[in-house]
Parts: structure tokens; sequence; C-alpha cells
């Protein structure tokens, strides 16, 4: 399916393509709003508006490599999962856990 | 923002709140407009018939009828919150039943690009001059002014009234209506 292609970008990524999609179709608007100010005509505001849109969607929709460029680096699966639900570690494990949620 | 449809979905919806914001801005640009012209009235023709309006009932009424002369130019009203304009114009007169009427004769939808400087002469009325008694017949004091509603992209649905406006009196004498 189309869908499953990766399509992600790291969080840094993200951020960076939010916020030049927020400059370009801000910058079209404002130039798009003098240019039908002068020319008395709104249509034009909205095309120029358009076309910001479309530039924004092309630089910023894209997973271009400029928006991977720091990923994660996430730890190496174990190898051996142990699953011992009875042991008392466990417990530690999971009590030691909750903390962290808190500090997000 | 991590996948691509999300990514698409945030440029939209902000693309539209962009929108709205420069069309806020296009009115408050054309907000503080005042949209004022001056319009040019003549009658060329009036006269007074007593008959019955059977839309409404069998008695006789007064019913006005004129020809009329307008010249305006409203090409200065146009800018880029101004759509059409819908100009009317509009008889005023007191009679013994009313203090006030208005009876709308005449009207118009100018849109933008249209040429919007109006000189017409011997116009008929689109709209019948009913009074609701007897109070044209020697009426000395009937007056026309032109208004108009500025329809805009965005913003206040502006009516205004044009200066320059003709008064004018019906005869003392009914015509006889025709073929009667």
């Amino acid at each position: 399916m189309v869908l499953n292609i990766a399509t992600h970008m790291d969080y840094e990524g993200q951020h960076l393509a939010e916020k030049l999609s927020h400059i370009i179709v801000v910058v079209f608007g404002v130039i798009g709003w003098i240019i039908g100010y002068v020319n008395q005509q709104f249509s034009q505001t909205i095309m120029v508006l358009g076309v910001g849109v479309l530039i924004a969607a092309i630089v910023t929709l894209p997973p271009w490599p400029m928006y991977r460029r720091k990923p994660l680096s996430w730890r190496k699966p174990r190898k051996e999962v142990t699953t011992d639900v009875s042991k008392p570690e466990k417990e530690v494990v999971v009590s030691a856990s909750k903390p962290k949620k808190k500090n997000k | 923002m991590h996948t691509f449809l999300t990514r698409g979905n945030a440029l939209l919806t902000f693309t539209l709140s962009v929108l709205a914001g420069l069309t806020f801005f296009c009115f408050l640009s054309t907000g503080l407009n005042a949209y004022s012209a001056t319009a040019t009235i003549d009658t060329v023709k009036v006269l007074v018939k007593n008959v019955p309006d059977y839309s409404a009932q069998k008695e006789k009424q007064d019913l006005g009828y004129l020809m009329f002369d307008l010249q305006a130019n409203l090409n200065p009203l146009f800018n880029w919150n101004a759509k059409q304009l819908f100009v009317f114009l509009t008889a005023e007169y007191e009679s013994p039943d009313n203090k006030l009427n208005q009876v709308v004769l005449w009207d118009k939808i100018i849109q933008r690009g249209e040429n919007a400087n109006l000189d017409m002469k011997n116009m008929n009325t689109n709209y019948y001059f009913w009074d609701d008694g007897n109070g044209l017949r020697g009426n000395p004091n009937v007056t026309l002014t032109l208004s108009w509603n500025v329809i805009p992209n965005a913003g206040m649905l502006s009516i205004v009234r044009g200066s320059g406006s003709h008064t004018f009196s019906f005869p003392n004498e009914y015509t006889n209506v025709r073929a009667q």
C-alpha cells in the first residue's frame, strides 16, 4: 500500500519542516496582499498565496534528506528476552520507569 | 508532523488561517470607505391614475407613472473589496395617511468590471408606484433619491444614499385609464 512507504522525519526535521512551511506561507501571503492591494484585485492575493502553498508543499511534505539527518539512536535489541513475571526484579524495573514519564 | 498526510493537513489548515487573516486585513483596508457619490436625477413625464390594484383589493388607489433621466458615475465606488453594487431609486413623500412613504421604483445590479457610469434617458420604472390610498394626486413634494448597497468580499454590507435628489409634484388631475 502507498501509505506504508516510510515518510517519517526525525524530531528536528519535523520542527524544521513546520517552521519552513509557516515562513513560506506567511511570506507569500504578505506579498500577495500587497500585490492585491496595489492592483485592487483580491483574487491575485489568493493566487499568490496558492503558489506559496504549492512551494511549501514541495519543500516540506516529502521526507527530504535534510529532515532526516538526526535520527534517534535506539539501543540495540537484546538477543535473549527473558519474561519471567514471578521474579521480583520485574517489579523494580516497572517502578523505576514511572518517574521517567513524569519527567517528560 | 511525522507522516506525509499529517504534514499536508497541518499545511492546509495553517493556509486557511492565513487566508482568513488576509481577508480580514482586506476588509480593514476598505472598512472606513464612505462609498459616496453624486446622482443627477430628473423626471421626464409624470402622470397619476386612479385604478384598482387587483393584487391587493378592489378599491381604487393612486398609481403614479413617471419616466426619469439618471446620471451617476459609480465607478469610483469599486475597490478590491467591492464585488457588486445594488443600485435603487427611491421615491419619498408624505401623504395624509402616512408621515413617510418610501417606494422603490427602479433598481439595477452592477457587477465588478461592468460599466458603472450610469447615463440613462427616458427610463421607465421597474416597479409600480402604488400609493396605499389617494396620496399621490396633486402631491407637491415627491423626492427621488438614488441609494446603493456595496456587496463586499468580506465585511459589512453598507447602504449609502447618494447626494443629489430631485423633487417633483404630481398633476392635480387623474389621467384617464386607456381602453376602459
